[in-house]
């Protein structure tokens, strides 16, 4: 892929930059996949700012890094998803050294609720949601992850964790019956 | 997105909580991609994580650690340490009851002699005990050697604490009880 200009500008200079195959491949998976990738984080963090983070940590190391992507051992998101996994630990084994106070915040949240008394309702049911699923063991909340957050079948969110099908969906079936079980406690 | 093996197949009782899950919807922002894209084009590291940090600099502090645990090897080794040899007849006087006393370098050079009379019969230096010469690393030959004196070996002891019973005391003395110079010297 030959290099070509782009648009994008470092606020410092006033000359456009060329952009490398890389950093095309890079932009490309996160306009496939960036969305994805935040809704698999997003479920799993308490704030829009650091999935942003994490979202943008992932594309960066896969830029850092692109030159250990083999197509041929596996498509793009799954090794996208597998950063993701790895940033995603990065940032809670930090987060435990840390004292940080969580800042829920539901900007990033679509919804279709007419009134601005059912969307408060309707975010209110998402923190409770998403505060039940906090407290499941990090498989669960990998799984759920994938499934609700990325929207993938059980099928897919398998080969990203290197499951078959049916064992991603009895993964993702124990987490469900367990996140029930903490909604109704 | 439809999942039909995954819907078709879910127990009843999941099946709200399945539900509720799938309606939530994140977006991210949309200045998200072209900030990306320009952080992109900079070339912008990723943050380091703790992790990272300790793997990128775990050879270098392999290596320091190599290097004082080297440096406190070699002090050991050459950390002076004193060995006490009794009993043997190093005065001439036909009794054994004669110590040495060594501060040496483990194998190496000796820095200190003394050769004392083991009066209480304890087989190892103490306070009761009478020094009979005393030098240091330099030979300090006494200026007068009086007549009849008579030279004194005892080989082979471990006098140095390098291990090996390679050492030699060597005591000058006018019997019975005068040691006028004593020297320890290895076996090679």
């Amino acid at each position: 892929m030959p290099p070509r200009i782009t648009s994008i500008q470092h606020p410092d200079l006033a000359f456009p930059r060329v952009e490398t195959p890389a950093q095309i491949a890079c932009r490309e998976w996160y306009e496939a996949h960036g969305r994805e990738l935040y809704g698999y984080l997003r479920f799993q963090l308490t704030s829009p700012d650091l999935a942003e983070d994490l979202t943008a940590e992932v594309f960066l190391r896969a830029l850092c890094h692109i030159e250990s992507f083999n197509s041929a051992l596996g498509t793009p998101r799954a090794w996208l998803f597998r950063i993701a996994q790895n940033a995603l630990r990065d940032h809670r084994r930090q987060a435990r050294r840390r004292v940080s106070l969580p800042i829920t915040s539901f900007r990033d949240l679509e919804h279709q609720a007419p009134s601005m008394e059912e969307r408060l309702l309707w975010e209110e049911e998402v923190a409770r949601l998403l505060g039940a699923v906090a407290l499941l063991p990090a498989a669960d909340q990998e799984i759920i992850g994938l499934c609700y957050g990325s929207d993938l079948s059980p099928a897919e969110a398998g080969d990203i964790l290197g499951l078959t099908g049916s064992a991603a969906r009895t993964r993702l079936w124990r987490a469900l019956r367990r996140l029930r079980k903490v909604l109704a406690e | 997105m439809s999942r039909p093996d995954h819907e078709d197949q879910l127990p009843e009782v999941l099946r709200a909580t399945d539900a509720l899950l799938r309606r939530i919807r994140f977006q991210p922002r949309q200045s998200l991609e072209p900030e990306l894209a320009g952080r992109l084009v900079r070339s912008e590291k990723p943050a380091r994580v703790g992790v990272t940090a300790w793997r990128q600099w775990w050879p270098a502090g392999l290596v320091a650690g190599l290097a004082v645990g080297f440096l406190a090897l070699l002090l050991i080794l050459h950390r002076a340490s004193t060995i006490d040899r009794c009993c043997y007849d190093l005065d001439g006087g036909g009794a054994v009851d004669d110590g040495v006393l060594v501060v040496a370098e483990r194998d190496g050079r000796i820095r200190r002699l003394s050769v004392y009379e083991d009066r209480d019969r304890s087989e190892t230096f103490t306070a009761a005990d009478i020094i009979r010469l005393t030098r240091a690393g330099v030979p300090e030959p006494e200026q007068s050697i009086p007549p009849g004196f008579t030279t004194i070996r005892r080989c082979c002891q471990d006098l140095d604490g390098g291990g090996p019973a390679d050492d030699v005391i060597m005591t000058v003395a006018t019997p019975p009880d005068r040691v006028l110079a004593a020297a320890i010297y290895e076996l090679r």
